[in-house]
């Protein structure tokens, strides 16, 4: 059995009387590649805040590269990368100053070098000077994904990185994704709404639907146990409508 | 601050700023030579003996005009500045970029405050420092030690206040729930603080307003009381105060010490109010 890279414990997340995670209890192996999936509302942002300790849990626990996100959220907070949705970055500054200033807050002191190896790990050379205002979607992503990253962290948190993007954008992204799993050994927790590229880049997926998890398992397991299912969008319609034998 | 050098709007407003303090010392120096010439003919046709009201003037006169432009220009700058700041986080949710980093609120919220401090030092610095060089250049030398002091003095106290206004501007930019209210509410708090309290005060006199001739000060009473609570809230009079007396303004009079301490304590007060901000509320989107 792997070690877990993420565990949550009865995890909740409440705002007032309603529940947006409701006693979440999962576990992700190191070096897995998880693709969290459910429809808007069912509890995916506010997994991945939680994850990242961007939100205290109202109850239960959980732990990311092996720190508490409730007792040591400084400690999961330098083990982790984390690309938000439709994330914007200081437009007005190039995309060298941004990275700097996100290396810096990850505490690299002297970020330059290690910039540029992401940047080149990213195939992103030749743009550090240009500022990231004039940048397409597709380039911002890339610069988000960079960020993420420069610290070499452990555990990648990526919610929604293909929304907004061309099909050239989500290709790209996909082998950074499977790169970065690949060669990095990182492990990936993702939200997504694209399940073509869940098939393509997960090993394991997760089902939310109102703040409860319904399904956790490996990719390969979850398509053999529906043969009867053509492909991975009618299991997940099964699976988030309850409607399972 | 890197951004914030950056911003186009920071620029305009350095700009102007820099320009107004520059052409407070010029304005000095252009009064100074037409009241002297007139004064130089006068005195040529014998028709006055009285001295040059120019004569006693302490170089330090021709940076007085600074301390309203300070007041007006300075602190809307400071205001812009500050929520600009916090509310481009906020609109680009690159706030939770910063967050899930290990950097506590505190300290994000402090380094922002250290950056808008710096930019503001820059620019009060530039001013200054060119406001020094026309003065010594008008004076016929370079200011001696002690006025040099004072200069120092006042732009220190400057950027006490526009601190002050910057934190006002990030409490805004990070509370609002709208980016125009960001804006209006400190310039709203701006104004009551330096043109409403003041006239509260004067308005206590009513006998100061309606005759030239000053009254004759009363002691004690509603008007005093009234006067005892507003003077201290009015922090841009309290820096009128301090600044005039430190310029060697010998028609202000007043408590220098005790008006520095207010600016301070309201400097100090506001980054207690602004450091506390939680995270949830950092994080927060914008209702547009």
């Amino acid at each position: 059995m792997t070690k877990s890279a993420i565990a949550t414990d009865n995890l909740s997340k409440s705002y007032g009387s309603g529940v947006a995670l409701d006693a979440l209890s999962l576990a992700v192996g190191i070096g897995e590649v998880f693709g969290l999936l459910g429809h808007n509302g069912a509890g995916k942002t506010t997994t991945v805040n939680v994850l990242t300790t961007l939100l205290e849990p109202t109850r239960g626990n959980a732990e990311v590269a092996g720190h508490s996100v409730t007792a040591d959220a400084m400690g999961v907070r330098a083990a982790i990368g984390y690309l938000p949705e439709n994330v914007q970055f200081y437009d007005n500054l190039t995309l060298m100053e941004n990275l700097r200033f996100f290396a810096r807050l990850s505490g690299l002191r002297r970020p330059d070098q290690r910039i540029h190896d992401v940047l080149r790990i990213l195939d992103f050379e030749g743009h550090d000077r240009q500022r990231v205002g004039t940048f397409s979607k597709g380039m911002r992503q890339r610069v988000g994904i960079a960020q993420a990253i420069l610290h070499s962290p452990s555990v990648l948190f990526l919610d929604e990185p293909t929304s907004g993007l061309d099909p050239e954008g989500v290709r790209t992204l996909r082998e950074t994704i499977v790169r970065l799993n690949a060669e990095f050994g990182m492990t990936i927790f993702m939200n997504t709404h694209l399940l073509s590229e869940v098939t393509k880049t997960c090993t394991s997926i997760g089902i939310l639907r109102n703040g409860k998890l319904v399904h956790q398992d490996t990719l390969a397991r979850t398509l053999a146990d529906f043969p009867g299912e053509e492909s991975l969008e009618e299991i997940y319609f099964r699976l988030e409508s309850g409607h399972v034998s | 601050m890197l951004t914030t050098r950056r911003a186009r709007t920071a620029h305009l407003l350095l700009f102007v700023f820099i320009g107004m303090i520059i052409a407070s010392s010029i304005i000095g120096w252009v009064t100074n030579r037409t009241v002297t010439g007139v004064y130089e003919k006068v005195v040529a046709d014998g028709l006055t003996t009285a001295p040059n009201p120019f004569a006693g003037v302490t170089p330090l006169y021709y940076l007085r005009n600074a301390v309203i432009y300070v007041v007006l220009i300075g602190s809307l700058m400071a205001i812009v500045l500050g929520v600009q700041a916090t509310l481009r986080d906020r609109k680009a949710a690159t706030t939770d970029l910063v967050l899930s980093r290990p950097v506590g609120s505190v300290s994000r919220l402090l380094g922002q405050l250290a950056g808008l401090g710096v930019v503001l030092a820059a620019s009060i610095g530039i001013s200054f420092f060119v406001s020094w060089v026309i003065i010594s250049v008008i004076n016929g030398a370079p200011l001696g030690w002690a006025d040099t002091g004072r200069v120092i003095g006042f732009a220190l106290l400057s950027w006490v206040l526009l601190t002050t206004f910057a934190l006002l501007g990030m409490l805004t930019g990070l509370r609002s729930k709208q980016e125009t209210t960001a804006l209006l509410v400190p310039f709203v708090i701006w104004s009551a603080v330096a043109f409403v309290l003041p006239q509260i005060g004067t308005a206590a006199r009513p006998v100061s307003l309606l005759n030239p001739v000053p009254a004759v000060s009363s002691t004690g009473g509603y008007f005093d009381i009234v006067s005892m609570v507003t003077g201290p809230v009015s922090m841009t009079e309290q820096f009128k105060t301090a600044s005039s007396i430190i310029l060697q303004d010998t028609a202000v009079t007043g408590n220098a010490a005790f008006s520095i301490l207010i600016l301070v304590g309201v400097l100090a007060v506001m980054m207690v109010i602004v450091a506390a901000t939680p995270r949830s509320r950092m994080r927060s989107g914008l209702n547009e």
